[in-house]
């Protein structure tokens, strides 16, 4: 068998390198050393880098990188992708504006169920209508690019007689502001899911070794369509903490969290390749990704050349993380 | 037939070999596959290779072609040293493999896919000429008596013919490259054929001979026998001897590929233990097209049953129906009395069935994840407290699976990748163990597993069917066959044609079931 003989024909090598790489230093040892070293030259390049107003932006920024990260974490944890968070965001600003001026509280709810849909609808284009996860989110978060564009082609506000309705992000407890709350609260979820559930282990498994999964009797089909509500859930919570911050919806804000969310899982170490990463990882790219976009405000990086920067971290972040052994050609 | 004249063997002039392969040595991880094996190759001769599962000749061939580096030896051609660091250098020194189930591309035609990636020669004004390449196509086809259409895409030829096309391919890109005598290996080339294809491809093999070498591996030592001018046998990585085929005999040949006299103590065959009354598992009328038909038989309680017959005989097929992994179309399947769903296998697993597969690497193991996380992926349910997984009831859970299957490893959370082969396994069994598992299915146990973890692999299954487990192997020698199970099925063609038992002290040879199976 070709195949057989070329997989075990690499084998030998590969074993080497898995070795090698698992005496190593771990993705995670990567990525908080990166951080620290982000962290030491903003704080010299700008003595206001550690004002506590300053933590205060990074910490924000986080927060929805946090969050709509951790979902995108799930889908990449299984092996798939989820491109349609970006879709899925513009479309429940739109929706969670609207629909709070009628519907008050409940609009919170509703947006999150319409995330959970979303995901739901996702994960079965993959696994009933088998089109491969990069594909069916591609065309969804299209969908729902020019839903939210219909909805309402302008950004729409939020009155002003609605704003305690805001609260429950925009408020703050000890001083803490509801919205890192909110974040932290949705990461120990996602801890407690991924870590300490069936479900949960069983993206692990599948991620790792789809094969092995279906064998050993776990319900792959089930357990992607998870991976994929989970991911919906995160987005439109991301978004609804976007939009309390700005007091109204925007119909494009999403676009930018596409890369932004992918970039937070695999720079944090989590593999392209599936079942290796989790919450933390996570949880340090997303704050490796608002300090060096803050940070490179504050020291003055022309604005233009801040989007090489991040590109050239990304990269070089899946080189230090992205465990080559399981894949035997790169695409 | 082969006049006695141009033998090899028997010439006294014998001509320069082209290619020699000397004191081959390759190891992987735990397991040393080729142990200082030489081998020449003679110009226009067919080399019959034989030697069972393991005995390195895949190896070998890999290292043929390229797709394996040796860890040492030399490998000279035409008296020079030389190095096969890919597929593509092999073929620029003429040496090729037709392999057992293609490496054609399926939905390009049989042209395409003879010139695949070498069309160059067939530029015009710098663009390829379709009509020039079907012209060549047919001719060099017709040579091996192929007269099907070239522009029928491969995927709807017959395996004969596909053979032949890779044959062909072989064969021109030697010349491509100006060589000679080529060297095309044969990988087990007629368990796709009938009987009809099976004579052709011979008379074939034996007009190619004049500009080649052939290297012709088959379980079916009759036909390695009078197809071949020369036969190779291996045995553990080693050579065993060499003799050539005119005076060589099926019976001899197998009693020197199962080599030294059959050890009773190797299999822990002294622990064997009568079976339990109640029967595990009742298969009947089973049948799967194309692979088996009418099989019924049953497996009791702590009886270990080895499934025998060659690639291709269906044993393979039926356990994966069996698992639920494939569909059968007709039959029943129950385990412990319970009708199984076909092709469901989370409800074979339900059910108390497990399967240990060959291929560990892709189908047995999450590999980054610990072996913690492997041993315990059945029983996360019961290792729950308050409904959330409790992490130190998974560490128990881990820990007494580890320990009691001798799971040798860092530490529990130590990514099973990095883990020998042995461990691997081990940790594939425990996964199952821990399970209330009542049937177990394993597919080479012990494949690619050295000594020492062969031993403790053993062990458990004494173990297991101590405790009441009924189980279903395969594995890599009929002498392993014979030394667990209690009971032996042969299986040719798809059918059950016999069963053998095996109770302690009475065990039979391999020499008396290996002529049931070929």
């Amino acid at each position: 068998m070709p195949t057989d003989a070329l997989r075990n024909g690499e084998v030998s090598g590969q074993d080497q390198h898995a070795r090698a790489r698992s005496r190593g230093v771990p993705a995670l040892a990567y990525a908080t050393g990166l951080l620290a070293v982000l962290v030491v030259l903003f704080s010299l390049g700008n003595r206001h880098f550690f004002s506590l107003y300053n933590l205060n932006t990074i910490a924000s920024y986080a927060a929805i990188l946090l969050v709509v990260g951790l979902g995108q974490m799930c889908t990449i944890l299984i092996g798939g992708i989820d491109l349609s968070v970006g879709g899925l965001m513009s479309l429940t600003a739109v929706v969670f504006v609207l629909s709070l001026r009628i519907i008050g509280y409940w609009a919170y709810p509703l947006c999150l169920a319409l995330g959970v849909a979303v995901g739901y609808v996702n994960g079965t284009i993959l696994t009933r209508v088998r089109i491969p996860s990069f594909l069916a989110t591609l065309g969804t978060g299209g969908i729902m690019s020019s839903l939210a564009l219909l909805v309402s082609p302008l950004p729409v506000d939020v009155p002003a007689s609605h704003y305690a309705l805001l609260s429950v992000v925009n408020g703050s407890v000890l001083h803490l502001k509801n919205l890192l709350l909110l974040a932290l609260l949705f990461y120990a979820f996602f801890h407690v899911v991924l870590r300490l559930t069936v479900a949960g282990n069983h993206i692990l498994f599948v991620g790792s070794n789809i094969t092995m999964s279906w064998m050993s009797g776990i319900d792959i089909v089930r357990t992607r369509n998870l991976a994929y509500v989970l991911s919906g859930l995160a987005a439109s919570l991301a978004a609804i903490l976007v939009s309390c911050g700005q007091f109204g919806g925007d119909p494009t804000l999403g676009s930018v969290y596409i890369l932004t969310s992918i970039a937070a899982v695999v720079v944090g170490g989590t593999a392209m390749t599936g079942g290796a990463g989790g919450p933390v990882n996570t949880l340090i790219g997303a704050l490796i990704l608002s300090v060096m976009e803050n940070g490179m405000n504050v020291v003055g990086v022309n604005a233009y050349f801040q989007q090489s920067i991040l590109g050239g971290v990304t990269i070089v972040s899946v080189y230090l993380t992205f465990d080559r052994t399981k894949v035997p050609v790169v695409k | 037939m082969i006049h006695p004249d141009d033998h090899p063997m028997t010439s006294l002039a014998r001509p320069a070999p082209v290619l020699e392969l000397r004191r081959v040595r390759k190891s992987y991880p735990g397991v040393v596959a080729l142990d200082g094996v030489d081998l020449a190759i003679y110009p226009n001769e067919i080399l019959g290779l034989v030697g069972e599962n393991g005995a390195g000749k895949s190896t070998l061939m890999k290292i043929l072609v390229g797709l394996v580096q040796p860890d040492g030896g030399a490998i000279q051609a035409s008296g020079k040293p030389i190095a096969l660091a890919d597929p593509s250098d092999a073929i620029r020194h003429g040496i090729g493999m037709v392999f057992q189930d293609g490496s054609m591309v399926p939905n390009l035609s049989l042209v395409e896919n003879l010139f695949l990636c070498h069309e160059r020669g067939f530029r015009r004004l710098g663009l390829l000429s379709r009509r020039a390449m079907r012209e060549r196509a047919a001719s060099l086809l017709k040579e091996v008596n192929i007269h099907t259409d070239v522009e029928t895409p491969i995927a709807e030829v017959p395996p004969a013919v596909r053979q032949m096309v890779e044959l062909t391919r072989l064969l021109w890109q030697s010349t491509l490259y100006g060589q000679a005598n080529p060297i095309l290996i044969l990988d087990e080339p007629t368990t796709v054929l009938n009987e009809g294809e099976r004579a052709t491809l011979f008379r074939i093999l034996e007009s190619v001979k004049r500009r080649a070498s052939i290297i012709l591996i088959s379980h079916r030592l009759q036909e390695v026998v009078e197809a071949s001018d020369r036969i190779v046998i291996l045995k553990d990585g080693r050579n065993v001897t060499e003799l050539p085929a005119a005076r060589a005999r099926v019976a001899e040949i197998e009693q020197l590929m199962v080599g030294h006299a059959f050890s009773a103590d190797r299999y822990r065959e002294e622990e064997q233990a009568a079976p339990r009354p109640e029967q595990v598992l009742e298969v009947e009328g089973l049948r799967k097209r194309g692979a088996f038909d009418s099989i019924s038989f049953s497996v009791r309680g702590g009886e270990i049953v080895a499934l025998v017959g060659l690639v291709g005989s269906g044993k393979e097929e039926i356990c994966k129906c069996i698992a639920g992994l494939q569909r059968p179309d007709a039959g029943r399947v129950r385990i412990a009395g319970r009708d199984l769903a076909p092709g469901s296998p989370s409800h074979a697993v339900a059910s108390g069935q497990g399967y240990v597969p060959i291929d560990r690497r892709s189908e047995g193991l999450a590999l980054n994840l610990s072996v913690a996380k492997n041993v315990n992926l059945l029983v996360l349910d019961r290792l729950r407290r308050a409904g959330l997984v409790n992490p130190g009831q998974e560490r128990a859970n881990a820990a007494r699976w580890m320990s009691e299957c001798r799971i040798k490893a860092p530490s529990p959370s130590t990514p099973c990748g990095t883990l020998s082969g042995g461990n691997q396994q081990k940790a594939i069994m425990a996964k199952w163990l821990s399970s209330d598992v009542k049937l177990l299915v394993l597919d080479h146990p012990t494949r690619g597993v050295d000594v020492g973890a062969k031993d403790d692999i053993y062990r458990l299954l004494r173990q297991l069917a101590r405790d009441g487990i009924g189980m279903i192997v395969m594995c890599d020698t009929l002498e392993e066959d014979i030394g667990l199970s209690h009971r032996l099925m042969v299986m040719k063609d798809g059918r059950l044609v016999g069963e053998v038992a095996c109770p302690l002290g009475k065990k039979p040879t391999p020499g008396d079931i290996i002529g049931m199976v070929v």
